[in-house]
C-alpha cells in the first residue's frame, strides 16, 4: 500500500511527465559513427592525409596498430552506448579482451627499443602524436560523453574508463592516417600514449561527470 | 480512472513505453505498481524507516532517466539496475547509531514474475561479497548497528570492519548490472 506521501509524489510526477525520446542503441551507435567520421574529416583536412596512404605505402605494423585500436574504440563505443541504457544481467566484457589484444602495441614498442643496437631513433615531432591523438579523441569522444550524461550509467568510474579508452583509440586511429611514421618504436610508443592517457582522464576525471 | 493493473513485466513495460509517450495516466499507474514492488525489492536490504525515502528516490530518479529505458527491452532488468544504484548511494550515506529492528514485510506477496525477481534481486549481489564483506556491510550499513558492536557480534577488528566495508561497497558499485 502506498502512503499519501508517496501517492502524492506520484501525482507530481504524473503531471511533470512529458514525452521523451527513448534512448535506443542504434541512435547511439549512429551518433559515434558520426563523430568518428568528422574526426577523420578534420584531421584529413586540417593535417592531410599521410604520403602513400592511398597507394597502399605502410608498414605491416602501421595496419596491425590502427586495426588493433579501431577494434579497441569499436568494442568501448558499443559498450559506452549501452552503458547509458542500464540492466541488470548487462555484460561488457568486449572492452576487455580488445584492451589485452591491443596491450600488444605498447609492449611491442618497450621490446623493439629494449631490443635496439645503438641509440634510439627519436624525431623532435613524434611526441606531437600525442597531443593530435588526444584532439583527436575529444572530437570523437565528445558525442559518447554527451550520450552517457543524458543516460544513466550504474557504474560511473567503468563508463568513464570505457569512454576514455574507446575515443583515445578512435582519435589515434583517425590521426594516424596522418602520421608519417610507420617504426614499430613509434607506434607502440606516441600511439598507444593518448589512449592510454585518454583512459585515465576518462577514468579519474570524467567519471565524475558521469554521476546522477 | 485508470484500471487496476497488475505488476508482470508485459504490462508494466507497456505503460512505461506508453508513458515515454506523455501519457500520464499510464506513467501514474506504472509509478504506483513500481512503488509497491519497490518496497519489496528492497525488503530486508534497508531499514525499514529508509524505504520509503529510498522508494522515493528511485520514482524520482526513473522520471529523470526514463528515456534511458530501451522499448525493446524488458522493464525489470532496467528498473532493478536503477534500484541497486539508489540503494547504494543509500548504503553508502552514514546513518550509523540507528538501531532498528528489520521487519518482515506482510505486504509482500509473491508473483508471477519471481523469477524476474530472483535474478534482479538485491541477494544476488550480496552473494558476490565474501561473507566477511556482506556481514559488517549487513550489521553497520543496514541494520545501524556501531564498527564497535559489530566487531564484536563478528569477531574482526574494528579497522578490519571499515576496511570490509568500504572493500565491500566499492565492490557492490561494479556489480551493479550483475545478474548471477
Amino acid at each position: 500500500m502506498n502512503t499519501p506521501d508517496m501517492r502524492s509524489l506520484i501525482d507530481e510526477l504524473a503531471e511533470d511527465s512529458a514525452p521523451v525520446q527513448p534512448m535506443r542503441k542504434g541512435r547511439g551507435l549512429a551518433q559515434a559513427l558520426a563523430a568518428f567520421v568528422v574526426t577523420v574529416a578534420v584531421v584529413l583536412v586540417l593535417l592531410g592525409a599521410r604520403s602513400g596512404l592511398m597507394e597502399g605505402e605502410f608498414s605491416a605494423f602501421f595496419v596491425v596498430t590502427n586495426l588493433l585500436l579501431l577494434l579497441l574504440g569499436i568494442a568501448c563505443t558499443l559498450a559506452v552506448v549501452a552503458m547509458a541504457s542500464p540492466r541488470v544481467g548487462a555484460e561488457h566484457d568486449g572492452p576487455r579482451w580488445a584492451m589485452v589484444m591491443a596491450a600488444v602495441i605498447p609492449v611491442a614498442g618497450v621490446a623493439a627499443v629494449a631490443g635496439h643496437a645503438g641509440p634510439v631513433p627519436y624525431h623532435w615531432d613524434e611526441p606531437l602524436c600525442v597531443l593530435f591523438g588526444l584532439i583527436a579523441a575529444m572530437i570523437a569522444g565528445s558525442v559518447q560523453f554527451r550520450w552517457l550524461k543524458r543516460g544513466a550509467p550504474v557504474s560511473p568510474e567503468r563508463a568513464g574508463l570505457m569512454l576514455g579508452t574507446g575515443a583515445g583509440a578512435l582519435g589515434t586511429v583517425a590521426y594516424g592516417l596522418s602520421c608519417p611514421f610507420n617504426s614499430v618504436i613509434h607506434l607502440g610508443l606516441w600511439h598507444a600514449a593518448p589512449v592510454i592517457v585518454a583512459a585515465l582522464v576518462g577514468r579519474f576525471v570524467l567519471a565524475r561527470y558521469m554521476r546522477w | 480512472m485508470v484500471a487496476p493493473v497488475t505488476g508482470d513485466e508485459a504490462t508494466l513495460a507497456r505503460l512505461m513505453r506508453a508513458a515515454q509517450t506523455g501519457d500520464k495516466r499510464a506513467y501514474a499507474a506504472l509509478l504506483e505498481e513500481v512503488a509497491r514492488w519497490l518496497r519489496r525489492y528492497f525488503r530486508r536490504r534497508i531499514a525499514p524507516e529508509r524505504i520509503d525515502d529510498l522508494v522515493q528516490d528511485v520514482l524520482v530518479s526513473l522520471h529523470t532517466k526514463r528515456a534511458t529505458y530501451d522499448p525493446a527491452r524488458a522493464f525489470f532488468p532496467w528498473l532493478a539496475a536503477i534500484a541497486r544504484y539508489r540503494w547504494l548511494d543509500h548504503l553508502r550515506a552514514d546513518y550509523r547509531g540507528r538501531t532498528s529492528e528489520l521487519h518482515e514485510d506482510s505486504a509482500a506477496e509473491e508473483s508471477d514474475e519471481d523469477v524476474v525477481i530472483a535474478r534482479v534481486s538485491l541477494d544476488r549481489l550480496f552473494e558476490q561479497l565474501a561473507p566477511a564483506q556482506a556481514e559488517v556491510i549487513e550489521l553497520v550499513r543496514i541494520e545501524g548497528c556501531s564498527i564497535a558492536e559489530a566487531s564484536e557480534r563478528t569477531g574482526q577488528s574494528q579497522s578490519l570492519v571499515k576496511v570490509n566495508i568500504h572493500r565491500g561497497l566499492k565492490k557492490l558499485s561494479a556489480l551493479v548490472e550483475k545478474a548471477n
